[in-house]
């Protein structure tokens, strides 16, 4: 490995670990208010939605598009998810989906 | 297992069935990161390192985009820090769930944080609540097979295509999922119409990844108010940690 790789995988490293490090570490050995642990009650939710919903509908200069072959693979993959609640299965389907959307758009 | 004193190999075990969905995932996105890498200038071993050390993502992308465009490494490394910060909020909601361990434990839970990880892991909380072998198996078995996409795509990239079949529908259709599965009341569903929205408006505006940080901190603190309203200041939300 060059030096000059090695730099920037460690700095990368260091400045990617230290918010996943920091919260952890102090929050497990501290409590947090109660007020921001409630307010950490829908962050699950929260996170995971501001995560897909640009993934699904936002173009790479960050316009808001509506590409059909995502929409509609999203479609089938929420209908599936809502029935069986099964992570595989969703994700098959929404493989398969998006790949035979490939064919016909 | 001196600086583990909280492993636990059952615990591990299921936590490592739990990540194949991810594995899933990952290979394929990890195989389209290897070829990129070494299309970017980057050798087998460089590629493979930044996943085993870095393991972020999508800041993995940006940073080999980057290095292909001929960036220095501290624009790089800046970049990373902006995109990389949202684990921030990922790390303080697991702490919750988690009373005091070794350093060297939480070291190695926080080093393996991923989007994905973090999303498995809130789908079921009572397999994490104390129990971090769980989420260690949950999270290694995750990296282990990006760490291993990585490598096949840098060795073999000429070889795979990772923008056929439907592998880049793979993380999304994981993703709404698990969304699905978090939808436990109406509260839920309006936080995931408010940051979905909130997202999407703001990535034109705002640059490496912020969007999600600000629409996941306003869309929680709407939906705190939210249930406020409905249920009287004194009540606790269901399911909120030991506290």
């Amino acid at each position: 490995m060059r030096l000059q790789t090695l730099w920037l995988l460690l700095g990368m490293a260091a400045v990617t670990f230290l918010p996943r490090f920091i919260p952890l570490a102090l929050f497990t050995r501290w409590s947090l208010p109660e007020r921001i642990k409630r307010g950490l009650h829908f962050m699950p939710t929260a996170i995971m939605a501001a995560i897909v919903f640009p993934v699904l509908l936002s173009s790479a200069e960050g316009k808001l598009t509506f590409e059909p072959r995502l929409l509609l693979s999203a479609l089938p993959v929420f209908l599936v998810a809502v029935k069986t609640k099964n992570l595989w299965a969703s994700v098959v389907v929404g493989m398969l989906v998006y790949w035979l959307l490939g064919f016909a758009l | 297992m001196e600086y583990f004193p909280d492993m636990k190999f059952g615990q591990f075990k299921d936590g490592a069935r739990a990540a194949l969905p991810i594995v899933l995932g990952y290979v394929p996105v990890g195989i389209a990161f290897g070829v990129l890498a070494r299309q970017s200038g980057l050798t087998s071993v460089e590629a493979g390192a930044m996943s085993l050390i870095v393991y972020a993502g999508a800041s993995q992308f940006i940073a080999v985009d980057m290095l292909a465009g001929g960036a220095a490494a501290l624009p790089i490394i800046l970049t990373t820090f902006l995109v990389n910060l949202r684990h921030f909020l990922m790390s303080s909601t697991i702490a919750s769930h988690f009373k005091q361990n070794s350093l060297p434990e939480t070291a190695a839970i926080a080093a393996e944080l991923t989007d994905e990880s973090f999303a498995v892991a809130m789908s079921d909380t009572r397999k994490i609540d104390g129990r971090p072998s769980f989420l260690f198996g949950l999270q290694t078995t995750a990296q282990a097979a990006w760490v291993a996409g990585t490598l096949v795509g840098a060795i073999f990239g000429p070889l795979v295509n990772g923008a056929s079949y439907g592998i880049p529908f793979a993380l999304p259709a994981l993703f709404i999922c698990l969304l699905v599965l978090q939808l436990k009341s109406r509260i839920h569903l309006a936080v995931m119409i408010i940051a979905g929205a909130l997202s999407v408006s703001f990535k034109y505006l705002l640059p490496e990844n912020w969007n999600l940080v600000l629409a996941a901190v306003m869309a929680s603190i709407a939906g705190m108010w939210l249930l406020k309203e409905e249920n009287g200041e004194e009540q606790r939300p269901e399911g909120v940690g030991p506290g």
